[in-house]
């Protein structure tokens, strides 16, 4: 019943979401190329914007995905954390003290600077 | 039809959304609307209903003014402040409007009017055809070598990879033009700018910023002494206007029209009042994050530049130079040179709101001693000495060397914290 | 029971989903009064002729977006936040989704949410919400983990992921005094999530509106809709692990939730026009360097309050 009601909200916020952008412009004639062109300030683009964009913050986004796999094996340990009382605090402790290591390195190397 | 009818006159109650296209001497407009609650001046014009055009448009700048206008979504509608209707629209409902007390009132109108279907829709003006035939190749028209053969969709892909500043990892570039119509960077100023992800890789300027009229005052101190109470007051004027623009690209738009009511009340009379709540504005800007959060301590001007530039920008750099030195008037005040050192985008703005710290300080000083100005020849101008004939020119160039290299939010703050504006020669009416 | 369990539950998060943004729309002005910002119309009325205006209005298109991801993207925002406010206990038994892992699907819709943000920005392929939908990813990355560590710090003493169990464990203390360091960083998270304020790097006024620099018409209002409720759900969330959920004396239950996550919008909405905008790369190196270890912080603090 639970996962039907989060399927139902689901599906109707969507397309409630849909309806109200579709409706008061169904019957709107699609704008002309110059109206579509991006705003520039009254210039215009050589090229699509679409490229292989350069992202300052990748070694950053690397970093994240360490500290996502360590959330993988945080949930569980979240609920049975009083029952397994020190022994618990003890992984997670050397666990997060590594991966504070890296933050610390890749502090050290820049990583969050737009180099 | 009845629910149409209801939910635009619910719309037509909301404040009037304007996208301002600044032409020569138009700023006078944009600061008079910002400062009243039932206009709302919007930074593109996709989220406007009126474009209002204010000042004189030099033919160049009517091109891109037709883009403008054909990207504000209907309804909408135009309005002329001290301008004349581009020719195709004078068929059409537009207003004139010549004076600035009638043009808040025009625009509640003219919103309401647009959104009620009670003026004409404004005609789109340009052809409508895509920027470039297609030309692709393949089912997609992506084909071609590595991506780059032909024309999809009407423009090109990206351009093949240059070097990079910072990191030396080579990807596409993008290369536009921006402005002149750009709000977040001086009016009439469009360039040529290429990025390579959000940093500037190459900027060269199209058209420099319309120059900028000053007040009367500036003009009458090279014929005449007049009171350094008014002059200074003019200046501090000219530069809480600048900053209400550097507030509003920080996200802080109560402290931006703090700023701009300030400026606006920059009158003898208020005199002992201006300095008090100028230092409860300096303190809310610093407390609030300006400094700390907002700017970049970037946008490092080189000798050469501050030289050229003068004025706060080049004691912002540690160019002790300042024309008010060598008048007696100011002599006699006890008017003393600030200055910065580091002249970045800081120190700049640290510099400006020291001098307007000074210049409403020496206008108190100045108004009970009634000191007026001793010197003729050399006058100091908000934007710089103006000595001999010359006024301070436009300065847009050094961007080219500036810019490069910031990403982008720092470029626009960079630019935001100089005045690169040429001074007109016709001063402020 | 279908009528308790299911349409119930609905329909209040229905009515969250609606009456929320509005809620949160009247705080704005509000909160845009205490600024000193002068408004021409009532607070009351302002929301409701601005959504008429954007309704009114043309929708936009760009030369050549991706159609169906551009208009999608608003919608699919609008539900992460629906499913955000489904999580919501308003008491012990209403509960539109009672899950055992609750704080993990809340977890991904806050992951989600980025790909969605980016998604509007990308799809409209002009520059200017390009480089506001990159940015916002440098944001979107750099927020989660704190938020993670920060809702794990309240399922350690409720021994449970369930929202239910993290209001059942705050009987004696409420989380916003056993963890004091919980909130402010949660909160932060919030404005990061729904890029407001000091955070606001998708829709900068340096990219003339980004994300939505090229947006009109009713598309732009689902998505400044689904933004307020994306943040009317956090509340809802942040109210459940902080500030007790449904707990309280002499008012029922669903009661208390409304009012706790009306005083939390508020200061939120206080909070997003009190800061200048923070630079992506300062704002990057604060998460990571001073936000994240105090995360730590707070978690060991956390794990420690739940042992003595």
């Amino acid at each position: 019943m639970n996962l039907l009601a989060l399927l139902l909200i689901l599906l109707i916020s969507l397309g409630a979401g849909l309806l109200l952008q579709w409706w008061p412009s169904r019957r709107q004639a699609m704008p002309t190329y110059p109206q579509r062109a991006p705003f520039l300030g009254g210039g215009l683009p050589d090229t699509h914007a679409w490229s292989r964009y350069h992202v300052r913050y990748y070694p950053m986004a690397l970093l994240l995905i360490a500290f996502e796999m360590e959330m993988m094996f945080m949930y569980p340990w979240a609920v049975v954390y009083v029952q397994k009382g020190l022994v618990a605090v003890m992984e997670m402790g050397m666990f997060l003290a590594i991966l504070s290591v890296g933050i610390l390195y890749g502090w050290r190397e820049g990583v969050f600077k737009w180099q | 039809m009845a629910i149409i009818s209801w939910l635009s006159r619910l719309a037509a109650r909301g404040p009037a959304t304007v996208f301002p296209a600044l032409g020569m001497r138009g700023e006078e407009a944009l600061y008079r609307l910002a400062l009243n609650p039932r206009i709302r001046l919007v930074d593109s014009p996709r989220h406007a209903s009126l474009l209002l055009v204010a000042g004189g448009m030099p033919p160049e700048m009517q091109e891109p003014l037709r883009r403008v206008h054909d990207q504000l979504p209907a309804p909408f509608t135009t309005l002329w402040y001290q301008s004349e209707p581009l020719l195709e629209l004078q068929q059409a409902d537009t207003t004139r409007v010549d004076s600035l007390d009638a043009l808040p009132d025009a625009l509640v109108d003219a919103h309401r009017n647009a959104l009620g279907g009670e003026l004409g829709v404004s005609p789109r003006l340009l052809p409508d055809a895509p920027p470039n035939p297609w030309q692709g190749l393949g089912d997609d028209g992506r084909g071609g070598e590595g991506m780059m053969g032909g024309v999809p969709y009407g423009r090109p892909m990206a351009m093949p990879p240059t070097d990079d500043l910072r990191d030396g990892l080579a990807l596409d570039i993008l290369t536009f033009r921006l402005g002149p119509f750009f709000p977040l960077w001086p009016a009439g100023l469009a360039a040529e700018v290429t990025l390579q992800g959000d940093i500037v890789q190459q900027l060269s300027v199209k058209s420099p910023p319309f120059p900028r009229p000053l007040a009367p005052v500036f003009f009458e101190a090279r014929e005449r002494a007049v009171p350094i109470a008014r002059l200074e007051l003019e200046r501090a004027r000219h530069h809480l206007r600048a900053l209400f623009h550097a507030l509003h690209l920080a996200g802080l738009e109560d402290l931006a029209l703090d700023a701009l009511g300030l400026a606006q009340s920059c009158e003898p009379e208020a005199i002992g009042a201006l300095e008090k709540r100028f230092r409860a504005l300096a303190g809310r800007m610093k407390r609030r994050g300006f400094f700390a959060l907002h700017l970049p301590a970037c946008g490092t001007l080189g000798e050469k530049h501050a030289e050229t530039l003068g004025g706060f920008a080049a004691r912002a750099a540690g160019i002790d130079r300042d024309a008010r030195l060598d008048d007696e008037g100011y002599r006699r005040l006890d008017f003393s040179v600030i200055s910065q050192r580091k002249g970045d985008t800081r120190a700049r703005w640290h510099q400006r709101l020291a001098e307007i710290a000074q210049s409403l300080r020496l206008a108190a000083q100045a108004q009970q001693d009634d000191a007026v100005t001793a010197n003729l020849e050399a006058l100091e101008t908000p934007r710089g000495p103006w000595r001999n004939e010359e006024l301070p020119g436009d300065a847009s160039a050094l961007l080219e060397e500036l810019l490069p290299g910031l990403e982008w939010g720092e470029a626009l703050a960079t630019v935001a914290s100089l005045d690169l504006a040429g001074v007109s020669q016709w001063p402020r009416p | 029971m279908i009528l308790d369990q299911l349409i119930w539950p609905l329909l209040l998060v229905f009515a969250a989903l609606v009456l929320g943004p509005y809620w949160l729309a009247v705080l704005d002005g509000l909160a845009a009064r205490s600024f000193g910002l002068a408004q021409a119309q009532s607070v009351w009325i302002s929301p409701l002729s601005r959504g008429a205006w954007l309704l009114t209005q043309q929708t936009n298109m760009t030369e050549a977006p991706d159609w169906w991801a551009w208009r999608l993207a608003p919608a699919l925002y609008l539900s992460l936040a629906a499913i955000g406010l489904a999580l919501v206990p308003w008491s012990r038994e209403w509960v539109a989704t009672d899950i055992a892992t609750s704080l993990v699907l809340w977890g991904s819709v806050e992951a989600l949410a980025t790909v969605v943000i980016f998604l509007q920005g990308w799809s409209a392929n002009t520059l200017l919400t390009l480089i506001g939908a990159y940015r916002y990813v440098a944001l979107g990355l750099s927020y989660i983990l704190i938020s993670m560590f920060v809702l794990i710090g309240v399922a350690l003493p409720a021994e449970s992921l369930a929202l239910t169990q993290v209001v059942a464990s705050q009987q004696e203390l409420w989380n916003v005094l056993r963890q004091p360091l919980g909130l402010p960083l949660f909160l932060i998270v919030g404005l990061a999530l729904t890029f407001r304020g000091p955070f606001n790097l998708a829709d900068s006024t340096d990219l003339a509106g980004g994300t939505s620099a090229d947006v009109s018409g009713p598309q732009r209002l689902v998505w400044e809709l689904a933004r307020s409720a994306m943040l009317v759900a956090f509340s809802g969330i942040a109210t459940t692990a902080f500030l007790g959920g449904w707990l309280g004396p002499w008012l029922p239950g669903p009661l208390w939730v409304a009012l706790k996550m009306l005083a939390v919008l508020a200061l939120l909405a206080w909070l997003s026009r009190a800061f200048a905008r923070i630079t992506p790369e300062r704002c990057v190196s604060l998460m990571w360097t001073v936000l994240l270890p105090l995360a730590f912080v707070d978690l060991i603090w956390a794990g420690a309050e739940a042992l003595l």
